[in-house]
């Protein structure tokens, strides 16, 4: 049932699951899509129409006037960002010497890199927020970078290692036979054949981070500076839910996440073997 | 320096890889510090953000520490006697395994067969591909309040539709005392299935046309190449998805925190993620959290030791 010989005869088979499974997967996001540009009254009609009989831009419109959406979004793009330059500015030359250098105890590393994946999040919290507030970074931006920073730093140590890997040692040999010395054979051999891991890396880092939930709400407790995630939580927990108004946050902090997602998606069993899809 | 290592007529490439030196031996020394200073500031962050707060939390464990003020009172191992006479502790161990295992299995299960039809070729399978995989790389919040939207019980499609349908008389409570696990489990199954589309889809690809031409041959049908052929091929990628599915639900807390936010039955799905964040920043008390949080890495590390004796095969990772 897997070579396309091997099937003939059960294509409409197929075809109707595999319109179930799109309809499964794909149809909440419609709904969302939806009652993001509905008006009040007919988000709440019955029957409910599927496609807005008047669209409208209100939800968005009353998102960014009664709420702090357009705060958490700024604090979301600095976290992110943050994290994707700290993760790749640290994990690259790691990755580098992981793969081009031999010393002690490189392949332990290896080892506790895998180990780390053992701990989820809920697992290090405690100790990691006693931590921060010692240090006095809980409820800053750098405490939350730092802490993403933590659970990046692994599976972006791991993935740029594979993609160096990937690259002939006789690339770089021949660059410093021409008399090209290591620095110059990194940034001008290198790093351009590992860009596509690099970019790829960090759209996994960044998706990470853009979805984190956990150590956003613990670490940070002002308003001013909560990312959407949490923005949106608090949103839906208020007194009385406002559809329309969430589904439209909703919209917000997917789409960067839709836009990218169509870049790594090649990259998507890669970042599988890294653990870049913990979750 | 002058690079010379290319000067040796044995020492090509491959041995040169073999090594892991680029170049010659003279220069051992600076190389072995230049590749140290490269991975130090990983290290150092590695060290400082994972490994202490790991280490750290163990010691927190055996003090009465409230979780915002310094004060602390050595307990020894009174927290760890504490949670493990606490009934509420075993509640949420048994909601959380219930949890873990009905998802995981679901997720297994719908994981396997997507990727069997994704496998196929037909029209449009490339974005079929994508939107199934799509609910992967979203916001936890998202999934969650997508989903309270369809199950709401006053105005939800979903209730909608089945009363439509005529096989509901009164609206269900979706978020309510009876159903709620089963929401939870929903959501958790929409959500995290893709992971497995993929693990299972990229073995697939791999598994040669041959076989199934070859089982075909000898008379087959499609339920036993299923069955001799492509079952034992997925042993391997499956002992690693079920593997890190089954770390990653058991540890799940953002899932079924949201789900309980906005109101749904709390005390139904309090997991054991849950319980150890409530115990820890409703309770303040950072002790006995950080002892729930070590005896969650305890149960899961035994569970990996036994899941590895049983079903640990050659081919695996």
């Amino acid at each position: 049932m897997i070579t396309a010989r091997a099937v003939r005869g059960s294509l409409p088979l197929v075809l109707v699951s595999a319109v179930l499974l799109v309809l499964f997967a794909g149809f909440p996001f419609v709904w969302m899509i939806s009652t993001a540009f509905k008006d009040s009254h007919e988000i709440f009609a019955t029957p409910p129409s599927l496609i807005p009989r008047t669209w409208t831009l209100d939800n968005l419109q009353r998102l960014f006037a009664e709420t702090k959406a357009l705060t958490y979004l700024r604090n979301s793009v600095v976290v992110s960002l943050s994290t994707v330059a700290v993760t790749i500015a640290v994990a690259t030359p790691a990755a580098y010497s992981l793969t081009r250098f031999r010393f002690p105890g490189r392949e332990q590393l290896a080892g506790t890199i895998l180990f780390t994946y053992m701990f989820a999040p809920i697992m290090i919290i405690v100790p990691f927020y006693v931590m921060m507030r010692f240090l006095g970074l809980a409820n800053t931006h750098i405490g939350l970078v730092l802490a993403y920073t933590a659970f990046c730093l692994p599976f972006g140590l791991w993935m740029l290692r594979t993609f160096f890997q990937s690259i002939p040692l006789d690339i770089e040999q021949a660059a410093m036979v021409d008399g090209a010395n290591r620095l110059q054979t990194v940034l001008y051999i290198v790093l351009p054949l590992a860009l596509p891991g690099v970019i790829a890396t960090s759209i996994f880092t960044f998706i990470l981070t853009w979805n984190e939930y956990i150590f956003a709400r613990i670490l940070i407790s002002a308003d001013e500076l909560k990312t959407l995630p949490v923005g949106i939580a608090d949103l839906y927990n208020a007194s009385v839910v406002d559809w329309g108004m969430i589904m439209a946050a909703g919209l917000l902090v997917l789409t960067p996440v839709l836009g990218v997602f169509f870049v790594i998606q090649k990259y998507m069993v890669a970042g599988l073997g890294a653990g870049a899809l913990k979750g | 320096m002058p690079p010379t290592n290319a000067k040796g007529t044995d020492a090509g490439p491959t041995a040169l890889a073999q090594t892991g030196l680029a170049r010659p031996r003279p220069l051992r020394l600076s190389e072995q510090a230049t590749g140290l200073l490269l991975v130090l500031p990983a290290v150092l962050l590695l060290l400082a953000l994972t490994i202490y707060p790991v280490v750290y939390g163990a010691w927190i464990s055996t003090f009465n520490k409230h979780s915002f003020f310094p004060e602390q009172t050595f307990v020894g191992l009174g927290n760890y006697t504490y949670v493990l006479t606490d009934p509420e502790f075993w509640n949420s161990v048994r909601l959380g395994a219930i949890y873990a295992v009905a998802s995981i299995v679901l997720q297994i299960g719908l994981g396997v067969a997507a990727a069997l039809v994704v496998n196929e070729t037909f029209p449009g399978r490339n974005i079929v591909r994508s939107i199934l995989i799509f609910p992967y790389v979203i916001p936890t919040v998202v999934a969650v309040i997508l989903w309270k939207w369809l199950l709401n019980s006053q105005f939800g499609l979903i209730n909608y539709l089945l009363e439509d349908a005529g096989l509901i008389d009164r609206p269900i409570s979706w978020m309510g005392k009876d159903w709620i696990m089963v929401s939870l489990v929903l959501v958790s199954v929409w959500q995290f299935f893709p992971f497995v589309v993929l693990g299972v889809l990229a073995r697939l690809q791999s598994i040669p046309g041959e076989l199934y031409e070859a089982a075909a041959i000898d008379g087959a049908n499609a339920l036993q190449r299923f069955v001799h052929v492509t079952l034992p091929q997925l042993q391997a990628v499956l002992f690693i998805v079920i593997l890190l599915r089954s770390i990653w639900m058991f540890t799940k807390f953002d899932t079924p925190w949201l789900m309980i936010l906005g109101g749904g039955a709390e005390t139904y799905i309090r997991t054991l993620p849950v319980y150890t964040y409530q115990r820890t920043f409703a309770y303040y008390e950072a002790g006995i959290g950080a002892a729930m949080a070590v005896l969650m890495f305890l149960m899961l590390a035994v569970a990996t030791a036994i899941y590895f004796r049983l079903f640990r095969h050659e081919e695996a990772l």
